[in-house]
């Protein structure tokens, strides 16, 4: 049988407003909350210290003051190890690539037992400033970044698009952050629990037409770390844990636009990674339970949905906005709260959207339990949705 | 050609909020571009255009390609509207951008220009036109025929 590869512990930080500014006489200091987060996950675990073998970091924002924050951090825990110790990097997709690369150290045997882990401390500088590198990520630096495009502006055109070509409303979108706020209400690691209601939603300043502001991700600082071991050590733990079934990666050959007229909204790489996902699971798109997103904005959580196969083209935003994808319904997504609620801290968000899909398929979720949830479903992207990372889980008790 | 590819060349005050680099190899494209020539790299070997300019066919891999002129019209595929602008452009909040789809069969991202506020929606038709800021150009799309 192919060795597998589980998730047996997990530890994170409350989305929030950590990060310090640089005049406060008391600092938050990164290594502090990741040694402390180690620590909890492990324990989490049921493994010891010296069973970890590799670790695999989400590069820090550059407002980190730490530089090497990897290698610093094994001084701190004195952790030696024969597998691999990297930061990796790329964009929204980081942690998807640090959770897949742990997975890696596990599947090529370089260790028994393996970390995912990062922190993303961005919120005490200011979006407008924060944007000034942001806008350098998207598109082409020269011919795009000239004109004033934002990240989630290219979002903010898939939602114009969707919406022309399928009469989707701006109320049938909202519906999206309405429920997923219910979710993050009973999600303690989210940034913002406080029910909100369409009217709210759609009456909200807009930051890039047609979304506003409760559309579009917050601003947040996070930080998080999950224990992968071979399927072998979690069975010799006795405790339930959820295993990679399914893994699949496409990158449509485009950064952000193609300048050959596609269907934009189509999310092609979204639909292949998961086609690829689906069959190394050995299942279908109705077969998932449950799915936690890469969706900084409403739209996206939309066009995902439809892309991947839970809901049919052009009905994502009626289903939302029928109540499918909420707790109890059809297939909920986003149960943490997605980016929208339970925040989006970028560089590690996926690590949270797994933090979840631990729960939920170890059956710890409390209030936003999924019944009987089996097979679970997590997204990471480049760009606009031009590369997809998908992983599916499976619960095993 | 149907549509010359001399666009027009619409005066804009100060300078550009994060001006492009320009290399050698692009410099014919922005240096065009100043007096109205709309134009990119085209590739001898397969015939294909890409947009923006590139010294390489990202189809083939030829690095035969030679400057051919673009369509000046096309229609608009999607737009948004800035409000939450990066500082550099705090000052230009809010503005449109688009994508267009260029009559010749390019999909390009740009500045929408607008003197009154325009209704853009997706599928009309929009011309390129030349912003000439006072350090040099930018390329945006206009409505076609623009209410007086």
């Amino acid at each position: 049988m192919t060795r597998r590869v589980a998730i047996i512990g997990t530890s994170a930080i409350p989305i929030g407003r950590h990060q310090t500014s640089d005049d406060a006489q008391l600092q938050t200091l990164e290594h502090e909350i990741m040694t402390r987060l180690v620590v909890e996950a492990v324990r989490d675990a049921g493994v010891e210290k010296n069973d970890i073998q590799s670790l695999i970091f989400t590069l820090p924002r550059p407002y980190t003051r730490q530089k090497y924050f990897h290698t610093f951090l094994m001084g701190q825990l004195r952790l030696s190890c024969r597998g691999s110790v990297m930061e990796v990097m790329g964009n929204g997709m980081t942690a998807a690539l640090a959770f897949d690369q742990a997975c890696n150290e596990i599947l090529l045997g370089r260790a028994e037992v393996a970390l995912a882990l990062g922190i993303n401390m961005e919120s005490a500088v200011s979006a407008a400033e924060h944007a000034m590198s942001s806008m350098r990520t998207t598109g082409d630096v020269d011919f795009h970044t000239s004109a004033g495009f934002t990240p989630i502006s290219w979002y903010a055109m898939d939602a114009t698009r969707y919406m022309h070509e399928y009469g989707a409303t701006r109320e049938q979108l909202g519906a999206v952050a309405v429920k997923n706020r219910h979710h993050a209400s009973l999600n303690p690691l989210a940034q913002y629990r406080k029910p909100i209601t369409l009217e709210e939603v759609v009456g909200q300043r807009p930051i890039v037409e047609p979304l506003g502001l409760y559309d579009v991700p917050p601003r947040g600082d996070g930080a998080a770390c999950l224990v992968l071991a071979s399927e072998e050590v979690a069975r010799s733990l006795g405790r339930p844990y959820a295993v990679v079934r399914g893994r699949g990666f496409f990158h449509d050959g485009s950064h952000q636009i193609n300048d050959v007229p596609n269907n934009m909204i189509a999310f092609e790489a979204a639909r292949q990674a998961a086609a690829t996902a689906y069959q190394q699971a050995g299942i279908a798109a109705a077969d998932i339970d449950l799915a936690e997103l890469y969706a900084p904005c409403t739209i996206v959580e939309v066009l995902v949905s439809e892309a991947i196969g839970l809901c049919p083209q052009g009905q994502g935003a009626r289903a939302a906005f029928d109540g499918e994808t909420r707790l109890g319904g059809r297939i909920p997504i986003s149960t943490s709260g997605g980016l929208t609620s339970r925040g989006h801290p970028a560089y590690v968000t996926s690590l949270y959207n797994y933090v979840e899909l631990a729960e939920q398929l170890r059956g710890r979720a409390g209030e936003r339990q999924v019944k009987d949830a089996r097979l679970g479903l997590a997204t990471g992207e480049l760009g606009n949705y031009n590369a997809a990372l998908i992983h599916v889980l499976e619960a095993m008790a | 050609m149907t549509h010359p590819a001399t666009l027009s060349v619409v005066p804009a005050t100060g300078r550009r909020s994060y001006p492009p680099r320009i290399s050698a190899f692009t410099q014919p494209f922005w240096d065009g571009l100043r007096s109205g020539h709309w134009q990119t790299t085209c590739c001898q070997e397969c015939s294909r255009q890409t947009f923006p300019p590139k010294p390489v066919c990202p189809h083939c891999w030829s690095t035969r390609v030679t400057w051919s002129d673009l369509s000046a019209r096309g229609t608009l595929y999607s737009w948004t509207r800035i409000h939450a602008a990066p500082t550099a452009f705090a000052s230009e909040a809010p503005y449109a951008v688009g994508i267009v789809d260029l009559d010749s069969g390019i999909r390009l991202a740009c500045r929408l220009h607008e003197g009154d506020p325009v209704a853009w929606r997706p599928g009309m038709t929009v011309e390129m036109t030349v912003l000439q800021f006072e350090d040099g150009p930018l390329f945006a799309a206009r409505p076609l025929n623009p209410t007086p």
